[in-house]
């Protein structure tokens, strides 16, 4: 914060007045706040799939295929329920379920092949699941550009009936559903990695796959397992924006939530229980900046180094944690090969 | 007599530890002084503060009469101290000539790797070293490898020698060797510090003992007037018993029972050639041989942690050869592996956590881990087996080696699996651990378990085991009676020579399982 602050001074503004912009429009007014949450939405989801699957040792990276993907799905099947379409209008109730499935299973199965090919065949999931991302964004696009394209100039699909919109929260807002759905789900999240078996092996699995093995578990399905919740929560992400906010399927709806939310979680110190915070807090940052650039002309990319320069000291907070013992003239062993082990 | 090396009042403190605590260390021209202490007790911070590693926080090095000073290990090779560490720093492509050139520049810019090798040649017969400097350094046996670290010093002329727990890679017979060579070193005046924790060792080659015990010197001794009771008695600072009490008991049925295994490494070789045990009831097998004989490799099989090419594995008399390591598990075959940090253990998880490692289906509710469950049983094995931890809540990799082994030995004995399979279970662990470990192994064979014990420890295997199969190349060259074996027999099998048969015959074959296995 504190470097940004000279960035502002660059433009001419005051920091204060700049911070003030930034943080009163997402946090001081409740149409800001509004906003603020229907960002939070998909960046949770996505950095809750991102707890996942890195503390089992699954470094996904894939959220952006999953999210246009499971968007897809749901837009799909949104559309299907439209007045004069095969199936008709069916109740929200039944719908919601039907939509949480899709958007789930689509995101799931796309991250689950790259899991298989990681937990099968011992490819590298980081570079798949990257390459996979491109491949999913083309599917978007021959989608909103083919089969689903309504009439008229732009890429994308009709408008989703109605009946099929996420329901708006706070009067007055655009916040809607999906915050309590990614509420919900941080909820789920924190429940298997904490208090059923299954979690403790995914992250005994994450932790150190040869203990895993030892231990009985099957390291391969649990991977592969953690790849589909991780992709399934992405494809969530998508659900809840298209549902929620977009309202129809297009080209670009992902906006690069699938890196941010990885950011997000990495800020949360893949906690659960931390992401929706972080999120909120990210979301509304991006929100202010909108505001600020507004205000007071100041470009919305300073945000972005600020949000940048956070997850920079985050990171950096970590390390110097972890070496400060090792200072040299400190050292309580540098790195020699002998058996003794100091701490006893 | 006139002091070669004289360290006085050397203080060391680590974040937390008083590492070193007014350590006085004198070494003599011409002798061997072995450093005696239990894991932590100071004796390598002292070794790597002489050779310059670590800086003193006070204290004084004085050399031939000349206070020195050692800012790094480049000092201490100038002053003629050269260490031996336990892994050895050679490049194993390079050849012992390349290997022992390497970092010197005397000669400037031009290696004249001819002279060098005749020099070396005259060291190592000098010494008894019987090297040949042109051989590929990684195609040699681990014990020849030593020498040729021993070599490097030399050719450096190092006067005083420090080798760090030089033994616990080797056969008998290759420590006999090294034990001779050290003595040439004696002779010729040098001086050789010994790092270990083996007692008959010291009393086998030392002139004399310093013991170390929490960062202080407790005692100085010269062997003639020394005992290795007094020195336990000192390394411990209590009466130990490390005679392992074994009571006459009767064999019970076989329990595990291994027929025709066959398994191959990572590389394909096969490391385990058509092996078959029988362990009963109540009976503690010991595994003997030399590290990488297939030993561990037949470990895993046995829990199908490691693919089995042919053969059957059976417990209580089922077939339990292609079944997951779960269904092994839940079968009634526990295993204690042999790398308790990366593999018998979670280290950034809590001792709780760690101790329902691979239980973790068993203390459950429902759909629900069984917290408070999990949490009993881990206070259970902390109290039973007398873990000296902070609490069940701190990580467990912030345990001592011996108190994580006790953890994990005790996970898989609480168990109540009829069969144990137990890999190096002492290694690296103090005196201290060493009898607590061992007293568990006994009373959990008494208990009736089937225990197979792999062990690179003939004094471990002596003292537990009721039979001792020796494992060479992965085949069993024997199994002796542990009452009436002798160690000379055991360590002839273990270098793959059978008692009373040409040895010539196991020479080229023991060189390819070197290639193979280094």
């Amino acid at each position: 914060m504190f470097v940004t602050a000279f960035l502002f001074l660059s433009y001419g503004a005051s920091p204060w007045q700049a911070y003030y912009a930034l943080f009163h429009e997402p946090f001081g007014t409740l149409r800001g706040f509004g906003y603020a949450l229907v960002r939070t939405s998909p960046l949770s989801l996505i950095a809750l799939g991102t707890i996942v699957s890195w503390r089992s040792g699954f470094a996904y990276l894939g959220f952006e295929g999953c999210f246009v993907l499971g968007a897809a799905a749901t837009s799909w099947l949104a559309l299907l329920t439209g007045p004069g379409e095969r199936v008709g209008p069916v109740s929200f109730f039944l719908f919601l379920p039907l939509a949480i499935l899709f958007g789930f299973l689509a995101g799931g199965v796309w991250a689950g092949l790259v899991g298989l090919v990681r937990a099968r065949l011992g490819g590298n999931e980081v570079l798949i699941s990257l390459m996979a991302n491109y491949v999913a964004i083309f599917i978007l696009q021959y989608l909103v550009g083919g089969p689903m394209r309504a009439p008229g100039s732009l890429p994308e699909t009709r408008l989703l009936p109605r009946t099929t919109w996420l329901p708006f929260i706070l009067p007055g807002t655009r916040a809607h559903a999906g915050i309590l759905i990614a509420i919900a789900a941080a909820g789920l999240v924190w429940m298997l990695l904490q208090k059923m078996p299954l979690g403790y092996e995914m992250i005994v699995t994450g932790f150190n796959a040869a203990a895993a093995r030892y231990a009985g578990i099957d390291v391969a399905r649990r991977i592969l397992l953690a790849a589909f919740f991780a992709g399934g929560l992405g494809g969530l992400a998508g659900m809840v924006e298209v549902l929620g906010s977009q309202h129809r399927l297009m080209d670009g709806i992902s906006g690069g939530v699938g890196f941010v939310g990885i950011v997000v979680a990495l800020l949360a110190r893949l906690n659960p229980l931390a992401a929706i915070p972080t999120a909120l807090l990210y979301g509304g940052l991006s929100v202010g900046a909108d505001a600020m650039q507004r205000r007071a002309s100041i470009p919305s990319s300073i945000t972005f180094i600020l949000q940048s320069l956070a997850v920079l000291f985050v990171l950096a907070f970590d390390a110097l944690r972890y070496y400060k013992i090792n200072l040299p003239g400190f050292s309580p062993r540098t790195p020699p090969p002998v058996a003794d082990e100091a701490s006893r | 007599m006139k002091h070669t090396l004289e360290m006085k009042n050397i203080v060391k403190r680590f974040p937390g530890v008083l590492a070193n605590n007014n350590v006085n260390f004198t070494l003599q021209a011409g002798e061997i002084h072995a450093l005696l202490g239990e894991n932590g007790a100071g004796k390598s911070t002292l070794m790597q503060i002489l050779y310059g590693f670590h800086a003193m926080d006070s204290g004084e090095i004085w050399i031939d009469g000349e206070r020195v000073h050692l800012g790094s290990p480049k000092d201490a090779i100038a002053l003629g101290i050269g260490m031996v560490y336990q892994e050895f720093m050679l490049v194993r492509r390079f050849s012992v000539v390349e290997n022992t050139v390497l970092g010197l520049r005397e000669r400037g810019a031009l290696l004249d790797l001819q002279r060098a090798s005749e020099e070396l040649k005259e060291l190592s017969n000098r010494h008894g070293l019987a090297l040949d400097p042109a051989a590929e350094v990684g195609s040699l046996p681990i014990g020849v490898q030593q020498r040729v670290e021993i070599l490097k010093l030399l050719y450096r002329d190092a006067r005083l020698l420090i080798l760090d727990e030089p033994t616990a890679v080797l056969t008998p017979q290759e420590k006999d060797h090294l034990f001779a060579v050290l003595r040439k070193l004696r002779e010729d005046g040098r001086s050789v510090v010994l790092v270990t924790h083996k007692l008959n060792e010291i009393m086998e080659i030392a002139d004399r003992v310093t013991v170390m015990r929490d960062g202080q010197a407790v005692a100085t001794r010269a062997i003639g007037s020394t005992s290795g009771q007094e020195l336990t008695r000192l390394m411990v600072g209590r009466e130990v018993n490390l005679r392992a009490e074994k009571s006459i008991r009767k064999r019970g049925a076989p329990i595990l029972q291994i027929e025709n295994l066959r398994v191959q490494d990572e590389t394909g070789h096969e490391k385990v050639r058509g092996l078959s045990l029988e362990v009963h009831a109540g009976e503690i097998l010991g595994i003997a041989g030399v590290d990488g004989n297939g030993q561990s490799e037949l470990a895993e099989a046995v829990m199908h942690l490691r693919e089995i090419k042919s053969g059957r594995v059976l417990l209580n008399g089922a077939d339990v050869t292609g079944l997951s390591v779960a269904k092994h598990r839940g079968a009634g075959i526990s295993y204690v592996p042999a790398d308790r940090r990366h593999v018998g253990s979670v280290t950034e998880m809590t001792v709780a956590d760690n101790a329902i490692l691979g239980l973790q289906r068993k203390y459950t509710r429902g759909l629900f881990r069984g917290i408070r469950e999990a949490r009993e049983s881990a206070l259970g094995l902390v109290a039973r087996f007398g873990i000296r931890t902070a609490g069940i809540d701190f990580a467990a990799g912030k345990l001592s080696g011996g108190n994580l082994q006790k953890l994990i030995l005790g996970r898989e004995i609480m168990r109540g699996s009829a069969a144990l399979v137990v890999e190096h279970p002492t290694r690296g662990l103090d005196v201290g651990a060493v009898e607590a470990v061992w007293g568990e192994l006994l009373r959990a064979q008494q208990e009736g378990k089937a225990i197979l014990l792999i062990s690179a420890e003939l004094e471990e295997l002596l003292n537990l085991a009721d039979r001792i199969a020796v494992m060479f190349e992965g085949r069993i060259m024997g199994v002796v009676d542990a009452a009436g074996a002798s160690v000379e027999e055991i360590g002839l099998m273990m270098a793959g020579i059978m008692p009373g048969s040409a040895p010539a015959a196991a020479g080229p074959a023991q060189e390819a399982r070197h290639r193979e296995t280094l």
